[in-house]
């Protein structure tokens, strides 16, 4: 026992543990949280043919940048900033239901779940990050 | 103020006239004793000229007035004809100076100081003599020679006379011995009577009754028709000089009237000494002659006859001295009145006659320039009246101008005036007020350019006014406004009596000015490097100015600036216009993300997000049921195209 190398100890030891950390942490930051399993929106997409995406449902991670409307009993129109602009940057109108029952205030970092409803972005589901 | 602008005029057409001619001063030519020559003025000298209440040469009736007295000179044109002939004809030929002595020679001969009983007859014959040298003279016309005959008549006269003198005398004798007879007669026969009673008484018988009447008779008869043959000589003899003292007082006011001063005097001189002390008195001309001497019971006599003749000659004398001195002096305008009003006195005068022609033909060139002159003023050409006055100015340095261009220049400010106000009243529509004034203009300067320019104006501008309003009204149809607006002025004076043209004129003139107002400012923030605000700018006029060209190109210029905002806008307004507000409202987002400044994406965005969020549920519900709960975790979401 006394024959191992205390250098293998020293450089095994944190390598164990990334090496935990990695298979802890990295599946979940590559699923996208709450609603990994879909498809990231591309913003792209929607601005170039909208209708292509009719009634599909993305994941977007994004920042609310200003609220645009708000009609009583409806919901509010969110003027929002993707945080990956690798699918296209710049801000895009998003639909909250009144039945997504939060707040919402500019700066605020949420994870949606968009549907494309004919032309319009509506907030199935949302996670704040 | 027309009146007055009238009588200004009609003075400066006056003096015109007026300059053309020069009458003798009354104070110059009746004092005959050097006075003033000039004229007091210029504007006598321009009443006077023709003023027939003037003492002087009156050319419209062809009478000259001196010392209060008309003198006939002939009809107007005649008198202007023969000055201006005066002036162009060559001098006379011929030595004036020994004409004018050997008049002076016959006067000398037959004046009372040289004439008396020893050399009466020779002095008659010499001076008769003279009067054929004198009459060789051109200048003299003959009038010697009428003298001549007159004299020579009366000798002859005179000789007819001594012989019914001497015929009445022979008569006288035989009537004498006619009565010696007769009265013998008578006695004889008174004695035989007497003889006869006596013898009656003594108881004789009568041998005869009558003896020597008949003869007696016819004696009576003979006696009574030689008397009534002598009183015929004595009537015949009274006409003989009654008639030839008439002949020569006529002769001699004839040329007194006819201004041939030196032939009168030789008359009245032969006259003088032709006949006797008792027909002295004047018969003929006596009422012409009272005239220039106008005090009452003045009696006149040949001496008053020769006081005119001479006082005539020493102002001709006397106007031709200052005439030689004014062209000495260069005042050749008061040098050619002098010489006109002197020569219509004493035109047959040797001084007047014998003016020098170079100095005349100066005097004509001068009477013609006044003569244009007056017929300038005659046609109220005022343009031309300037320069005629500055060229006889240039003949005659004392000509009076000022005073006509001062005149002149009145009347052209005043036609002006008047133009000005005709313009004004064409302008405002007031016909007969522009007429007026129109007319006034042109009756003081019938010749105004200005007027045939506004001639030409109002003619042009009906012709316009017949061709701007169909073309008018075909750009409104035709939706050319910035057309319209090019040619704003012209429409604005075709269309100033038409309302509501004008009206829709001053509309399409906002717009358009409006319009260029905010093309500048596009062009003004496109320049700024503001170029997103200022395509907003476009986009917002080009809404309701889509076919204006300069818009159009603005647009143009601006547009590569933009390119990415333009389409982003382009597809906003395409996605909204085909119901796809959401879209729309993302691709006013991105617009508004490169021109964050822009009131349009601005309102754009508002309004559709509106719009979006109340329609946002029906959309949602309709065409994307939420989906159950607890499906969510598990939806089977294919792969968006988009995704490639």
């Amino acid at each position: 026992m006394s024959k191992l190398n205390p250098l293998v100890f020293a450089l095994g030891i944190p390598v164990v543990v990334i090496i935990i950390l990695l298979v802890l942490v990295v599946p979940k930051m590559g699923g996208g949280g709450k609603f990994g399993n879909l498809t990231p929106f591309s913003v792209e997409a929607y601005r170039k043919d909208w209708a292509t995406l009719q009634g599909n449902a993305y994941r977007l991670d994004c920042q609310v940048e200003q609220q645009l409307a708000f009609v009583e009993g409806r919901g509010r129109i969110l003027a929002v900033k993707p945080t990956d602009a690798s699918r296209g940057a710049g801000r895009i109108p998003i639909f909250v239901p009144l039945t997504a029952g939060d707040s919402f205030e500019v700066g605020q970092r949420f994870k949606c779940k968009l549907r494309v409803a004919h032309d319009l972005l509506v907030v199935e589901g949302l996670e704040r990050f | 103020m027309r009146n007055l602008i009238l009588s200004s005029f009609g003075w400066c057409a006056l003096a015109v006239l007026g300059f053309a001619q020069a009458p003798p001063p009354a104070a110059g030519v009746s004092g005959g004793g050097g006075g003033d020559y000039k004229s007091s003025t210029a504007e006598g000298g321009a009443d006077r000229i023709f003023n027939v209440n003037s003492d002087s040469v009156d050319m419209e009736s062809g009478t000259m007035q001196w010392k209060g007295t008309t003198m006939n000179l002939g009809n107007s044109r005649a008198v202007r004809a023969r000055f201006e002939r005066y002036l162009a004809a060559p001098t006379d030929n011929g030595d004036m100076k020994r004409y004018i002595e050997t008049m002076d020679r016959i006067q000398y001969l037959l004046s009372p100081q040289v004439i008396n009983q020893e050399n009466y007859y020779r002095n008659q014959q010499e001076a008769f003599n003279l009067l054929f040298k004198a009459a060789e003279f051109d200048i003299d016309a003959n009038n010697c020679l009428t003298i001549a005959s007159q004299v020579r008549k009366i000798w002859t006269m005179k000789s007819e006379f001594t012989q019914i003198a001497i015929s009445k005398n022979e008569l006288e004798t035989i009537r004498k011995h006619q009565e010696g007879i007769i009265v013998n007669r008578a006695d004889r026969m008174e004695e035989v009577n007497d003889e006869r009673a006596s013898n009656q008484g003594k108881g004789k018988s009568l041998t005869k009754g009558s003896t020597g009447a008949t003869e007696l008779a016819y004696k009576v008869k003979d006696e009574a028709r030689t008397q009534v043959e002598i009183l015929a000589k004595n009537t015949e003899m009274t006409a003989l000089g009654l008639k030839s003292k008439i002949e020569f007082q006529s002769q001699m006011v004839s040329f007194l009237m006819s201004r041939r001063f030196r032939h009168s005097l030789i008359t009245s001189s032969f006259y003088r000494v032709l006949f006797k002390g008792g027909s002295q008195n004047i018969v003929v001309g006596a009422k012409e002659v009272k005239e220039f001497f106008p005090i009452s019971d003045f009696v006149p006599t040949l001496e008053s006859f020769d006081t005119l003749s001479r006082e005539a000659i020493k102002d001709v004398t006397k106007g031709m001295q200052t005439v030689d001195d004014m062209v000495k002096q260069g005042e050749l305008y008061g040098a050619f009145e002098r010489l006109q009003e002197t020569y219509f006195l004493g035109e047959f005068e040797p001084l007047v006659m014998s003016y020098p022609q170079d100095k005349k033909r100066d005097m004509l060139e001068l009477w013609r320039d006044l003569r244009e002159l007056q017929r300038l003023g005659d046609e109220h050409d005022l343009a031309n009246v300037e320069g005629y006055v500055n060229k006889v100015r240039g003949r005659a340095r004392d000509f009076p101008g000022a005073p006509i261009l001062s005149k002149v220049n009145n009347a052209i400010n005043a036609s002006n005036m008047s133009l000005l106000s005709a313009k004004q009243a064409v302008l405002v529509g007031d016909t007969t007020k522009a007429e007026t004034a129109l007319e006034r203009a042109t009756k003081i300067w019938p010749q105004n350019p200005a007027i045939k320019e506004f001639a030409n104006q109002v003619v042009s501008r009906q012709d316009k006014l017949a061709q701007l309003v169909p073309d008018f009204d075909r750009m409104v149809t035709e939706a050319k406004w910035r057309d319209i607006y090019n040619k704003k002025l012209e429409f604005a004076l075709a269309l100033a009596q038409d309302k509501p043209r004008s009206d829709k004129l001053r509309q399409i003139i906002n717009r358009v000015g409006e319009l260029d107002g905010n093309i500048q400012k596009a062009s003004v923030l496109a320049s700024q490097g503001n170029p997103y605000l200022a395509w907003d700018v476009i986009v917002e006029t080009y809404k309701t100015e889509s076919d204006d060209l300069v818009l159009a190109k603005t647009r143009s210029d601006i547009a590569p600036l933009i390119a990415n905002y333009a389409q982003l806008i382009g597809m906003a307004e395409k996605l909204e216009k085909d119901g796809a507000e959401a879209a729309a409202l993302t691709a006013w987002l991105a617009a508004q993300d490169l021109n964050p400044a822009s009131p349009t994406c601005g309102a754009a965005v508002k309004r559709l997000a509106r719009s979006v969020a109340e329609s946002a549920v029906v959309k949602s519900t309709v065409t994307t049921p939420a989906p159950p709960a607890a499906a969510a975790a598990g939806d089977d979401i294919p792969l968006p195209p988009a995704a490639k």
